[in-house]
């Protein structure tokens, strides 16, 4: 396999399942015509698969998008605890010379320095906005915000430790890139529940048109499955409508919900 | 009344380029000159709205030119009338079709 089907081999896994075939299908078919032309500009075309494909997942209906089960913030809190403990153990069990886990060095130190140096790449890759909510339920969310935290940050260092027989001074190298990784996902999990009950959002519907951005605002809106609001995520950020917005929907609408 | 769809420029370019080009991804990227990360996921749209629908061409005639299938993408009605009414408030698109004929 080539350089450019990697590229599109990795893409196409953020493609909903029933649409993936197709979709690498046809990448496939107009990265052989780029091919033809000349392979210099090849990584470039296939680089834009990921925005492709991101565009895809994100507005797949909620039927066709991979389920992790990580709806309800108990449950995600519940998986991301159950893994860190696994990779915590399978570090045990592997621990080696050379490891952090051996008497003497202090883990801890260790795995917050790794996370701080994915800080700056983070902030370099990833917009760190969490949009515009009500700030009577704050507390709620940042709560939450920090225990994920809390928890990615033994598991992704303690999956690194458990590779250190096989990878060696690369598991730091692969720890920093899954903080980078992990830390995203927390910020863009976030950003998609509902502030009143940490629920992921469903129900993406496209609202407005383009051309329309000066008057009114394009993009998706999101519903919380228990009638607490709707999430208005901008597809094309304009001053009046910079970041996404939370709207409160009050009880008379819970009817419609339930 | 009915009212006319109205498109950015970006999208009312690219359902030019499927209309007056070849009709598949990496033409349309040749025509307007913009990228895949922007010209995928553009036809995405635009055949969500309706205005553009694709099709996989015939195994036959892929193996007869020695190469993959393409997915070919076509202008809908609605979408006929989009470009009608984009050509209207972007009078430079017929230039884009113009160039598109004298290159071949």
């Amino acid at each position: 396999m080539t350089i450019h089907l990697a590229i599109l081999q990795c893409a196409a896994r953020l493609v909903p399942g029933g649409e993936r075939a197709d979709w690498l299908a046809e990448w496939r078919a107009e990265l052989w015509q780029v091919q033809q032309r000349g392979g210099w500009r090849a990584a470039r075309f296939c680089l834009g698969s990921f925005r492709d494909a991101r565009w895809l997942r994100r507005n797949a209906p909620p039927d066709a998008e991979p389920r992790l089960r990580l709806e309800s913030p108990t449950r995600c809190l519940g998986l991301l605890a159950a893994a860190a403990v696994a990779c915590f153990l399978l570090a045990r069990r592997f621990q080696s010379a050379g490891n952090p886990l051996r008497p003497g060095w202090q883990p801890l130190v260790a795995m917050l320095y790794v996370a701080a140096m994915s800080l700056p790449i983070l902030v370099g890759t990833t917009s760190l906005s969490l949009g515009e909510y009500p700030a009577h339920r704050n507390g709620r969310r940042w709560a939450f915000f920090a225990a994920k935290i809390a928890l990615l940050l033994p598991l992704v260092f303690f999956g690194g430790l458990a590779f250190w027989t096989v990878l060696g001074g690369m598991s730091v190298h692969c720890m920093l890139v899954g903080y980078v990784m992990v830390f995203r996902w927390a910020i863009l999990d976030q950003r998609r529940r509902c502030p009143e009950c940490l629920r992921l959002v469903s129900h993406p519907a496209p609202i407005g048109e383009p051309s329309h951005v000066f008057l009114e605002w394009y993009g998706t809106e999101f519903a919380c499955v228990k009638g607490h609001g709707l999430l208005h995520v901008p597809e094309i950020p304009t001053v009046s409508f910079r970041t996404q917005k939370w709207v409160r929907l009050d009880r008379s609408w819970r009817a419609l919900f339930s | 009344m009915v009212p006319e769809p109205k498109l950015s420029h970006t999208a009312a370019l690219i359902l030019k380029a499927i209309h007056a080009g070849d009709g598949y991804g990496f033409s349309v990227m040749e025509m307007t000159g913009l990228p895949s990360g922007t010209v995928y996921p553009a036809m995405r749209r635009l055949e969500r709205d309706g205005l553009i629908r694709s099709q996989w061409e015939r195994q036959a005639i892929a193996d007869a030119d020695q190469r993959p299938p393409r997915k070919y993408y076509k202008l809908t009605r609605t979408g006929q009338t989009a470009l009608e009414a984009s050509e209207r408030r972007y009078p430079l698109l017929a230039k884009l079709a113009a160039e598109e004929v004298e290159r071949r």
